[in-house]
């Protein structure tokens, strides 16, 4: 039998020296963290009388199961999608920006702001979608490049600068919509903006806009930038290791400035989708929290582009269904905040049973501790 | 005295009362996040911490109405809380960064949840017993600085102890010279002998300690109610008085009264009535923290060395 300090001890769980890395190993505590991360949310789904089985269907049937809902899921994915590929250029430059919610209001105000002031006529139609996405795309650009250069030549920490320059786009917007572009009436939001700057619905019908295009060509475009183009390259030998990329001729500096202007552009293209494909006028609060689900949207994708669009319609799909839960059942729609971010918290937890290896000998070998003393007796 | 002069000292006297006033929750968080940070970790959980918090302190104040007990709770839900940050960032080794962010998200869904599941059927803001500000017999009379000083409540002299504290621990005790030195340099601290882990830990926990209190202040002597949006930043802003303070939990102070200074202009100037948009100046205190950090005044900000880097023993 071993003995206590007897190097041969087997213990239940046994510490490895390298992680287990195998496809099969972070696929199984992967699904292992949501899981537990369901079962947790599933005692809220309890409290309400829901059952869980009922409750995860339900979360699930609505965006997918129906043509209506599933127009919805589109509408919430696309703008979740461009701000993840924001999240995957910045941060893979090495530049942790954490403003998309500012970026998204930015690039939401300036469209809005476009769509209300230029004067109505046949010629601009086909011109005004093309402006839209220059002007959000510029002047996100500049809001997160801004920041950029406050890290880059001052030395400021860009992830406190960023979360606080949230709050200041944010007031920016409750301005404009309570002073110069409001509109007569109770609530302080603009009037509706104008039909014919809308972006197209796709499926007749449904919500569905061609957002969800935007978002998927975004995703190609960023996948070409960081995979093939030698632009991209120099993007992630700044993030990855900047004295290298300093040593072989890369301006980290520059290059992390331009990823933060591609990552302004970004969210505030997710702006621009919301306001012009779903609510069609400017208001307090328009991004609903995006800039930051969008930020897990990424990281779920594992910063990939290309799997940035299917986890954003699966995440969108999710408050689809959890709005359609909270309209049937009162089950307020919060809870689907709760498991979301339980659910990427437990995944990244996940990674330290990658450390150990489950012992089934030690099993095994309680099971033959105790016949022996049977068979003395 | 005429009528002008009587105007402005009565506006000063409001100003810098309030200014002490929105100081407080801010400074007990930068407090707490001054451990974390000078032991290495850099905890970007304490706005939804501060959120917990102060949904403790409400529930406990509604259901008890005993405010130095919510006070209590709302510290312990934000160390429990913390415990769990500092798992994640110590033990499991997980981006600081990452995990405070999602944090912050999940304890956003957390208290709405909790919030709707208690109070679901009370549709008006419930009162709760709150902090009255104190008043003090023979100094709360002097003109101006008397009821500015002296008519504070509570918490906020408990603050102010616990900053002088704070900086008596980090700097004249073998404690606080442990949790700097696993923060510049946890590789020569674990040869001297310190447990980086225990000492992370405690940083973490005290960080949450502060988070938690800075909840339950917030919601026990100013906002008096809950609400989802009720933190609105002040976490993230706390962080920015660590910075602007250089680490050091006194110049924190300093920085959390420019903070709140800031924050008070805008009631002030809501009261004399200005032409300038309201949003003007309650964007001012995020703008003015924003330039604190930038690096544009003062020496460049020097953080502990080993910041963020996460300790695996050789």
């Amino acid at each position: 039998m071993a003995a206590p300090g007897n190097p041969n001890v087997t213990k239940l769980f046994e510490r490895r020296l390298t992680p287990a890395d195998s496809p099969l190993a972070v696929a199984g505590t992967t699904a292992l963290a949501v899981c537990v991360a369901m079962g947790i949310a599933a005692i809220f789904f309890h409290h309400y009388g829901a059952s869980p089985v009922q409750a995860y269907f339900g979360l699930f049937h609505e965006p997918f199961g129906t043509l209506h809902g599933f127009g919805y899921a589109l509408v919430r994915a696309a703008p979740l999608a461009l701000v993840a590929l924001g999240t995957i250029v910045s941060w893979r430059s090495g530049f942790y920006y954490l403003g998309f919610e500012g970026c998204f209001v930015i690039g939401a105000a300036a469209v809005g702001w476009m769509s209300l002031a230029t004067p109505r006529g046949p010629h601009l139609g086909p011109l005004f979608l093309p402006l839209a996405i220059l002007l959000s795309l510029t002047v996100g650009g500049l809001w997160a490049g801004l920041v950029a250069f406050v890290r880059v030549r001052l030395g400021g920490n860009e992830v406190l600068i960023s979360l606080m320059s949230n709050y200041v786009a944010r007031f920016f917007l409750q301005y404009l919509v309570s002073g110069p572009l409001r509109a007569p009436g109770s609530l302080p939001e603009t009037s509706v903006l104008p039909h014919d700057t809308w972006l197209p619905f796709l499926v007749p019908g449904t919500r569905g806009h061609a957002g969800i295009l935007i978002a998927v060509a975004a995703a190609l475009l960023v996948w070409a930038l960081l995979q093939k183009l030698p632009l991209g390259y120099e993007l992630i030998v700044t993030g990855f290791n900047p004295a290298a990329a300093r040593y072989a001729g890369i301006e980290v500096g520059r290059r992390m400035m331009l990823a933060g202007f591609f990552a302004g552009g970004l969210g505030a293209l997710a702006g621009m989708v919301e306001v012009l494909g779903s609510q069609h006028r400017l208001m307090d609060g328009i991004s609903g929290n995006m800039g930051f689900v969008g930020i897990i949207v990424a990281l779920l994708s594992r910063l990939n582009p290309l799997a940035t669009v299917p986890i954003a319609l699966v995440y969108g799909g999710m408050s689809v269904g959890a709005d359609a839960m909270q309209r049937r059942a009162a089950i307020p729609s919060s809870i689907t905040f709760l498991l979301e971010s339980l659910a990427i918290l437990l995944v990244l937890a996940s990674d330290i049973f990658r450390f150990y290896r489950l012992n089934f000998t030690f099993l095994t070998r309680f099971k033959w501790r105790v016949s022996p003393g049977e068979d003395s007796a | 005295m005429n009528g002008s002069t009587l105007m402005v000292s009565a506006f000063f006297a409001a100003w810098l009362s309030a200014s002490l006033r929105l100081a407080g929750p801010v400074l007990v968080a930068a407090l707490g996040e001054t451990f974390a940070e000078q032991s290495g970790i850099l905890n970007l959980g304490i706005e939804g911490t501060i959120l917990l918090g102060a949904l403790a302190s409400f529930l406990t104040s509604y259901r008890t109405g005993m405010i130095w007990t919510s006070l209590l709770v709302a510290t312990l839900v934000g160390v429990a809380f913390s415990l769990f940050l500092a798992w994640m960032y110590i033990s499991v080794r997980a981006s600081q960064v990452i995990t405070g962010l999602i944090f912050n998200v999940f304890a956003l869904g957390l208290a709405t949840t909790l919030y709707r599941l208690v109070l679901g059927n009370v549709a008006a803001p419930e009162s709760i017993a709150v902090f009255q500000p104190l008043r003090v017999p023979l100094f709360g009379r002097i003109p101006i600085v008397g009821p500015v000083i002296f008519g504070q409540t509570a918490p906020f002299y408990l603050t102010l102890a616990l900053a002088v504290v704070a900086q008596l621990v980090l700097y004249r005790t073998s404690f606080g010279l442990a949790l700097r030195a696993t923060g510049e340099n946890p590789a020569a601290a674990d040869s001297a002998g310190i447990s980086v882990h225990r000492m992370r830990y405690l940083g973490t926990l005290l960080s949450g300690a502060g988070a938690g209190m800075a909840g339950g202040y917030l919601v026990l002597a100013q906002v008096g109610l809950f609400r989802e949006t009720i933190v609105a930043g002040q976490g993230f802003i706390a962080l920015g008085i660590v910075i602007f303070g250089r680490w050091n939990p006194l110049k924190a102070a300093l920085a959390a009264l420019v903070f709140g200074g800031c924050d008070a202009l805008q009631l002030s100037l809501q009261i004399i009535g200005t032409k300038a948009p309201p949003q003007l100046w309650l964007a001012l205190p995020y703008v003015v923290t924003i330039l604190g950090i930038s690096g544009l005044f003062g020496n460049r900000a020097v953080p502990p060395a080993a910041l963020m880097k996460p300790y695996v023993k050789a």
